[in-house]
This record gives C-alpha cells, sequence and structure tokens, in this order.
C-alpha cells in the first residue's frame, strides 16, 4: 500500500512540476501586463520597455488623424488627464471615434505606444443589449 | 400585465418551496402521499412558469414598452419573429427563460422516471426545486424582467440589438440553454442517490441519457454560436477563447468526460467516487459558467457591467452547492468504493481514464487561463491578461493529444491488451494515419499542427472504419445475412457504442476544419474602384460601392468580382448594414463563398462613398464547412445513441435506416440550409428580381448595339450611364413582366442581337457542389432507404443457407464479449 502510494506521489509530483514549468514559460511569452494610461505615464517609459502591454483608455476629441490612402492612424489617448500618443495601422472598429473607450495591445517606444491590436468599448451598449450565455464576442 | 407576470414568479417561488420541502419530508416519513403532494407540486410550478413565459412573450408581442426589459429589447418595427425571440436578448428574461426551461426538463425527467426510480424522485425534485429557487429568488430581488417604469411610459422600445437579429442568434441561445439546463438533471439524479444511499448503478442509467441529451444540446449550442461569429462578426474565424465562450466549453469538456468514464463503472465497477463528483462538478461549471459572464467578474470584450449584487448571491449558493455536494460524496465514500482495481495500463478502462485526464486537464485549463486576469489582479494588484495564442499554445498539443486518445482507445481490449492483439488491432489505423499524413504533407501542409492533425484523424478514422468492418463482418457471418444488413443490424443492436463512434467521425471532421483555419490567408486591402488585388488563388476586384435603403436599414454595399486565373468566377457582396436607432452599432454583412475545398471571407469594415474606395478584409479559409460537417454528423451520432431503445427496435425491424437518413438529411439540411439562405442574404440587397439578375449575368452588354466592350450587364463598365445598358436592362424587366421566363428572355436576346449577346456561363461548379451537397445527401439517404428495403423484403431463406462461417476464435470472442456488454 505504501508503495503505491509513492508511486502515485511521486507521479503526480512530477507531472505537476512539468506542468508548472510549462506554464510558467509559456505565460512569460503571452502575458500583458493591463494597464490604464495614467498608470503608464506615471512611470519611466524604461520600465515597460520590452513588455507587452495592453493600454486602457479614451481617445482624445480631434486627435485621430488617418494618412490618405493608408490604414495608419494616429491618435491619442488619455486618462485623469495623462496623455499617450498611439499609432496603430489596420482597420479599426466602428466603436473607435472620439472620446471612445479603446484597450490597445502593443509596446511602448519612444515615440509612444505602437499598437498590433485595438479593441474599443462601448459599455452601455453591449449592456442594453448584451449577447446571451455563449454568445462571442466582436 | 406586468403585475400578473410579478406575482406568477411570487407564486412560483412559493409552490417551488412547497414542492422541496414536501418532497423532503416525504421521503424521510415514507409517505407516498407527500412525495405525490411534492411531484404534483413541481408539475404545477412548470404550468405557472409557463404562464409567466406567456405573459411576457405577449408583452412583446403587443409592444407593452411600460416594462423596463419590454423597452430595452424590442421595438414596434421589428418582425413578429424577433419579438418573440426578444425573450432571451437580455440578462432578466434569460434567467427567466433558463427557469422555465429547467421546470420543463425538470418534469419530464420526474415524469419519466417516477416509477423506475421510485426512491430517488422525491430528491430530485427538491434538489431541482432548490436550483429553481435560487434564480427565482434573484429574479424577484434583483433581476426582475417584469418591472415596470414608474413614471412616463416610453412609446416605442429601444429595439433589439441588431446583432442579435440573425437567425442563428435566435436558436443558438435556447439551444445553449438546453444543454446546461440539461446537465442539472444528472446533477439531481446523482444527489438524490447519495442523499438516499441507492448508490448501485442504477442512478447512472437514468442519468446517462439524460446527459447525452443535454450534451448533444450543448455542442449544437456551441457550433451554432460559431456559426453565428463566423457568419456576423467578420472577423474570419468562429473561436477566440472569449470568457463567454469559454464558459460554454467548460461543462461540455466534464461532460464529456462523464459520458466516457461512465462506460467504465458500468463495465467495471470502478471510478465510482469519480464519476459523481464528474457530475457535480459539471453543474458547478454550467453555474460558474453563468456567473462569470453575468457578474462581470471577468473582463470579456462583452464588457457585462460589474454587478456586486449578483456576484454575491452567486458565489454564496456556488459555494454552498460545492460544500453540500462534496459533503454527501465523503459522507457516503464507503457506499462508492471500487469493485476492480485496474489491472493495466494498456487496457480500455486505462484509456477511458486517459481520456477524462485530458478532458479534465482541458477544462482546468480554459478555467484557469480564463479566470488569470482576476486571479492576477487578486493576488498581485496587477491585472495581466492572457490573449488568444496562450490557449491555441496549450489546447492545440492538448486537442492533438484527445484527437489521437480517441483512435487509440477502441483498439485496447477491455482488462488487459496482449502484445497479439494490440499488433493486429494497430496496423490498419496506423498505416491509414500515415498515408493520410504522409500525402498532406507531401503537398506542402506543415507537420506542426495541420500535418499531425490530419495524420491522426487518417488514424481515428482507421480505427473506426476497421471496428465498423469486423462488426460488420462477424454479425454477417453468424446471422449469416448480407453485409449491409449486418452493418445496419450491428448498429441497431449497439446503438450507444456505434452512435459513439460516429460522434467520433464528427469530432475527426471538425478536427480537419481546426486544420484548415491552421492555414488560412488573411489580407487586408484599402482597394480603389477597378484595382485588383491577388489573394491566394483569387483575384479580387472592387467595382463600386452602392447606398441603399429598405426602410429599416441603409445599406452600403460593396460590389466584389472575384476572379480566378483572369476569368471572371463570381461576384461578391459585403456590406455594412446601419439600423434605425443602432446607427453607431453598424452590422457587417459578411459575404462568403462556401465550397468544401475553402471558403472565400470578405469583409468591408470601413468605406468612403465619396471616392467609392472600401477597406476590405478577405480570409480564405480552407475546410472550414467540414466543422460545420462535423457538427452534424456529431449529432446524428449522439441521436442514434440516444433514442430509445424501443423506438430503435421498431424502425431496425421495419425501415432500418429511414429514421436515420430522415435525421441525417434533416440535420444537415437545418445546419446547411439557412447557411445556404444566410450567405444569399448578403446578395438581398439588391431590389431587382432574382430572375432579372440571373439574366444581367447572362446577357452581354451591347453598349449601343456595337457590343465594344465584352461585359455582362452586371459588370459593364460604362455603366449605369451606358445606353445599351439602360435599353437592355429596361428589355430585361418587360421581358419578364409578361411572365417570360429565364430562357424565354434568353431566347428573345438572341433573335434580335445573335449569339454574341449570350456571355459565357460564369464557372459555378464548386458552388453548386457547396450548395448541391445537403440534397445530395438527402438523395444518399433515399438510396440507403431503398437498397435496404429491397434487402428487407427478400425472404432470409435465400441468403441463410450459403456457407460456414470461419473466423479468428480470438477476435471472435472479443466482439462477442464487447458486443453483450455494452447495450
Amino acid at each position: 500500500m505504501s508503495h503505491k502510494a509513492t508511486k502515485i506521489g511521486v507521479t503526480s509530483l512530477v507531472l505537476l512540476t512539468a506542468f508548472g514549468v510549462l506554464m510558467y514559460t509559456t505565460l512569460g511569452e503571452s502575458m500583458q501586463y493591463y494597464k490604464y494610461v495614467d498608470e503608464v505615464t506615471a512611470q519611466p517609459a524604461s520600465v515597460w520597455k520590452d513588455k507587452r502591454l495592453q493600454v486602457h483608455g479614451h481617445v482624445v476629441p480631434g486627435s485621430i488623424g488617418k494618412k490618405r490612402d493608408t490604414l495608419d492612424y494616429r491618435f491619442e489617448i488619455q486618462r485623469n488627464g495623462q496623455k499617450l500618443t498611439a499609432f496603430y495601422t489596420g482597420i479599426v472598429p466602428d466603436t473607435f471615434k472620439d472620446d471612445s473607450e479603446v484597450v490597445l495591445t502593443g509596446r511602448l517606444t519612444s515615440d509612444g505606444f505602437v499598437a498590433t491590436d485595438m479593441t474599443a468599448k462601448c459599455p452601455s451598449k453591449y449592456e442594453a443589449a448584451a449577447p446571451p450565455l455563449g454568445a462571442p464576442p466582436k | 400585465m406586468a403585475s400578473l407576470g410579478y406575482y406568477l414568479l411570487l407564486a412560483a417561488f412559493v409552490v417551488c418551496a412547497y414542492a422541496a420541502a414536501i418532497s423532503v419530508g416525504g421521503a424521510r416519513r415514507r409517505s407516498r402521499a407527500l412525495i405525490e403532494s411534492g411531484v404534483g407540486a413541481f408539475y404545477l410550478f412548470t404550468a405557472i412558469m409557463a404562464a409567466a413565459s406567456a405573459v411576457i412573450v405577449y408583452a412583446f408581442v403587443t409592444g407593452d414598452y411600460s416594462i423596463k426589459y419590454v423597452q430595452r429589447y424590442s421595438d414596434s418595427t421589428q418582425p413578429l419573429f424577433y419579438k418573440l425571440t426578444s425573450y432571451w436578448g437580455g440578462l432578466d428574461g434569460s434567467i427567466m427563460f433558463w427557469v422555465s426551461l429547467l421546470s420543463v426538463f425538470g418534469a419530464v425527467a420526474v415524469y419519466v422516471n417516477r416509477e423506475r426510480h421510485r426512491e430517488l424522485i422525491p430528491y430530485v425534485v427538491a434538489v431541482i426545486a432548490v436550483v429553481e429557487m435560487f434564480f427565482l429568488f434573484l429574479m424577484i430581488v434583483h433581476n426582475n424582467p417584469f418591472s415596470t417604469y414608474l413614471t412616463q411610459n416610453p412609446t416605442d422600445g429601444a429595439g433589439l440589438n441588431p446583432l442579435l437579429q440573425n437567425f442563428y442568434m435566435v436558436i443558438h441561445p435556447p439551444t445553449m440553454y438546453s444543454g446546461f439546463v440539461g446537465l442539472t438533471i444528472p446533477y439531481a439524479f446523482g444527489m438524490a442517490a447519495l442523499i438516499t444511499g441507492h448508490l448501485d448503478d442504477s442512478w447512472l442509467r437514468a442519468v446517462r441519457r439524460w446527459t447525452m441529451i443535454a450534451w448533444l444540446f450543448l455542442s449544437v449550442g456551441l457550433g451554432l454560436g460559431m456559426i453565428w461569429a463566423y457568419e456576423e462578426l467578420g472577423w474570419g474565424g468562429y473561436w477566440m477563447w472569449d470568457p463567454v465562450e469559454n464558459a460554454g466549453l467548460l461543462p461540455w469538456f466534464t461532460a464529456t468526460a462523464f459520458l466516457h468514464s461512465v462506460m467504465v463503472q458500468e463495465r467495471r465497477g470502478m471510478l465510482r467516487i469519480w464519476n459523481v463528483s464528474l457530475v457535480i462538478t459539471t453543474f458547478f461549471l454550467t453555474l460558474f459558467g453563468t456567473f462569470m459572464t453575468r457578474s462581470g467578474i471577468v473582463q470579456s470584450v462583452h464588457s457585462f457591467g460589474q454587478d456586486p449584487v449578483l456576484t454575491k448571491l452567486f458565489t454564496g449558493f456556488m459555494v454552498a452547492m460545492l460544500i453540500v455536494s462534496f459533503g454527501f460524496v465523503i459522507y457516503r465514500m464507503p457506499l462508492l468504493q471500487a469493485r476492480n482495481e485496474l489491472d493495466s495500463w494498456l487496457s480500455r478502462e486505462a484509456a477511458f481514464m486517459y481520456n477524462n485526464w485530458i478532458l479534465l486537464f482541458s477544462a482546468f485549463f480554459v478555467l484557469f487561463a480564463t479566470m488569470f486576469p482576476t486571479l492576477s489582479e487578486a493576488i498581485t494588484g496587477e491585472r495581466i491578461t492572457v490573449a488568444a495564442p496562450f490557449f491555441n499554445q496549450w489546447m492545440v498539443p492538448i486537442g492533438l493529444t484527445m484527437l489521437l486518445l480517441t483512435g487509440i482507445g477502441p483498439l485496447l481490449a477491455w482488462r488487459r491488451s496482449t502484445f497479439e492483439n494490440l499488433r493486429t488491432q494497430f496496423i490498419v489505423p496506423t498505416v491509414s494515419g500515415l498515408a493520410l499524413g504522409g500525402t498532406v504533407v507531401a503537398l506542402g501542409i506543415p507537420i506542426w499542427s495541420a500535418g499531425l492533425c490530419f495524420a491522426f484523424s487518417g488514424f481515428v478514422v482507421g480505427t473506426i472504419g476497421q471496428e465498423f468492418w469486423r462488426g460488420a463482418r462477424v454479425r454477417q457471418q453468424t446471422s449469416g445475412t448480407d453485409l449491409f444488413t449486418a452493418f445496419v443490424g450491428l448498429v441497431g443492436r449497439n446503438k450507444r457504442r456505434y452512435g459513439g463512434y460516429l460522434v467520433h467521425v464528427g469530432i475527426v471532421l471538425m478536427f480537419l476544419g481546426f486544420a484548415g483555419s491552421d492555414l488560412k490567408k488573411h489580407e487586408t486591402l484599402l482597394m480603389k474602384p477597378g484595382q485588383v488585388v491577388q489573394v491566394g488563388d483569387y483575384g479580387i476586384r472592387h467595382d463600386r460601392i452602392r447606398v441603399t435603403d429598405d426602410g429599416r436599414k441603409q445599406m452600403v454595399t460593396a460590389e466584389i468580382t472575384v476572379l480566378r486565373d483572369g476569368a471572371e468566377l463570381t461576384k461578391m457582396y459585403p456590406a455594412r448594414w446601419f439600423f434605425r436607432k443602432h446607427e453607431d452599432q453598424p452590422t457587417t454583412e459578411v459575404a462568403i463563398r462556401r465550397t468544401l475545398a475553402e471558403d472565400l471571407y470578405i469583409v468591408m469594415p470601413q468605406f468612403e462613398p465619396g471616392e467609392q474606395s472600401a477597406n476590405l478584409e478577405i480570409t480564405v479559409t480552407p475546410l472550414v464547412n467540414w466543422l460545420w460537417l462535423g457538427f452534424g454528423v456529431l449529432a446524428l451520432g449522439t441521436l442514434i445513441a440516444v433514442l430509445p431503445e424501443t423506438a430503435f427496435a421498431f424502425a431496425s425491424a421495419r425501415v432500418p435506416e429511414a429514421v436515420k437518413a430522415a435525421t441525417a438529411s434533416m440535420i444537415l439540411l437545418a445546419i446547411v440550409a439557412p447557411a445556404a439562405v444566410q450567405a444569399q442574404d448578403g446578395t438581398g440587397v439588391v431590389t431587382r428580381s432574382a430572375e432579372q439578375r440571373q439574366l444581367e449575368e447572362k446577357i452581354i452588354c451591347m453598349c449601343g448595339n456595337s457590343g465594344c466592350v465584352h461585359a455582362t450587364l452586371v459588370n459593364c463598365p460604362m455603366r449605369p450611364a451606358c445606353h445599351g445598358h439602360t435599353a437592355q436592362t429596361a428589355e430585361i424587366k418587360s421581358l419578364l413582366d409578361e411572365r417570360k421566363d429565364v430562357d424565354q428572355v434568353l431566347a428573345a436576346f438572341v433573335e434580335k442581337y445573335g449569339q454574341a449577346v449570350l456571355a459565357v456561363p460564369s464557372n459555378t461548379g464548386f458552388n453548386a457542389l457547396a450548395w448541391g451537397l445537403p440534397y445530395l445527401l438527402g438523395a444518399l439517404g433515399l438510396v440507403t432507404i431503398l437498397l435496404t428495403a429491397r434487402r428487407w423484403s427478400r425472404p432470409s431463406a435465400a441468403v441463410a443457407g450459403g456457407g460456414e462461417t470461419q473466423m479468428d476464435p480470438g477476435l471472435d470472442a472479443r466482439l462477442d464479449d464487447e458486443l453483450r456488454n455494452l447495450d
């Protein structure tokens, strides 16, 4: 009996360790910090260098600029008076406009925040018509 | 009306409480009268919920906008169909819908099992009633769908979110809920067994079928959600590991695990604690999934507001449920001891255990990764998120292992596999796996992960084919019929097993769909009219942008011509629809060109009406339709397994294939036909009739009798100002108005302008195949029916006489063993 218990114990320990190590290594690559604009600007840029970051803020009205005949956007996002310049290339969500709430995924550079992905939120709208359980998001 | 609904809810709560209390009392005093009273009260409760549902549906139909819920989720211009389905469009109504569904499921379960499992029934009633009471309580104190505006009634509603005004969104939530709700029934039976101590395997029998039914609903619900995401949301995929999606997937994993491990308990009396724990966990996960998506504790793109009251109520209920449930498991531990020990790690039992571990690990992983941001915030104070790539990184290898196990499991013998039977069992699947894997890799598909997926799929198909073949051979030889009859009889006699294999075939098809998605090509383009861009094998030409209006919405449509090798293949019309009152939330109308090999998927997220330029997202996804087909096959397999023995005996005695073939074609039709309608809906913005459209594609624009440009009326570059174009379209219209059919009109044109007026018919072969598939399958089913009927009508003496049976005694013994023991 004790022999069996040892075997089970050792096996689970090995499996758990393997799982933990795997989880840790893979997490490192895909982990993203989720911060508000003012939290990012509160610390020196070097803190965020080379870290994958999600920044949450509101689009500064009138700041959206688009290069003609391209999908390159330049705009500012803000929270609590702190502003951050952001760049994004690609198709923007419908709800991306002045004052809309966005979450950008990307990296902080010396020029500003270079986003690879953009999610625009419209909580009140979705709240009013929340897709039912199991419904995938936009 | 509103107060009537509210009083009905209150009455339902009281009746429910009575049913719970009186059932427990009756069971303790062994009073038949009290128990009967409890059951009766439960039926009454079901009736009250039906009445309450009728009230809210009535309010929606008549447009009673004094009720907040009605006002927020419907408006007067909505078609009746969507008015009815607005019932579950929002949170409050969906909870009520949930309660009503559960009451119906519960009533049916109680009615069906009232004699067979008499000792369990009072506690089944009590458990379901307590769960119902919790949700009713939520509604009464917090999410009352009948709450009204205290002052000033609005005159019209805000309207249902346009995203939800879609066929799949109408049937997806009820299917999903049926799955979730259905999983409450196994839990109720499990708890009843634990409470009463009647822990022999009889409760499993009651539970097994219900779990299968619930599992079927859940699977189909997930599938419909995926189709909806694919067709409606326009990002080219169907699954993005959003918390709301994961919520539906979690109980699916554990329910699947249970459906497998329950066989081990039936056969060998092992895993008894495990099975009852799985039932409890599955139910917990349905609650947790609801909680996760409704309370706002997990950040989802859906962004439900934080709801602290709901969070507290739900947490309390879930914790209580876990403590009570597992408390009973511990209390009944002595009764749950395994009757056998595992003989070998190379046995069927062990294979089921591996399968369970993988499934449970999947559930655990998905739960962990979904909760990770919340957990990290709670522990470190920093919200750290993980994105879809993280899920894929883990779930791809896990999924592949699961797929491989699907193939290995059925090859292993119960108790232990000898080297000899491993050898005979593994040859065919291994060869077929290597063959398929080798072929696709030779065709240039990367080994990781699509190539492996193909190889494993080949392996599983080899396994299943071998099982069907050997089973049918043995039955053919013992019963002396022909192979086909033997095959039908085999499935009829062992429907759970062979239905299960069919489910596996469905899973394989789905995995092929996943593998295809791994190979998809994606382009984002900014296009001006006339510009042509090459995406994969397709040339995409943007012709122009058109703006139309149908009263309910404004539609901006891009006209895209798809070219292959320079020749026009088809036209596609991605669009943006701006619904009234929801102008800031335009819907994306995806244009999809479906073929079995791949889908061409075009979305127009942005446009510039002035310059006529459009931003286009173009995705070419191979094999994606196999995924939907896989769901159809899975549903068919589950239906075969779940149909009552008696129904099947009757069916297999008369016209054995009729039921299945008919079901098959119906399911496939149900799934593919709306898809077809939906896809064609994208072209529905055209105001011309179908015939007219068809003709314009067939007739060359003569541009003032000269035919200077060889282009059809539809894509004549000179239009709409072109003189010939205007004249010819008018001509078509007038001929059609004279009730001439397409061919007559064409004939008239040939007479007037000569043969040159006819365009070469465009290449629609692939399209035809995709559309024709359901009908083809239907026809196949019909042929099968006829074939079977013919065989059945043949006197059996004619075939029974022939030949002695020769077979491997070992194989015979093994098959015999399995056939006898698995119903």
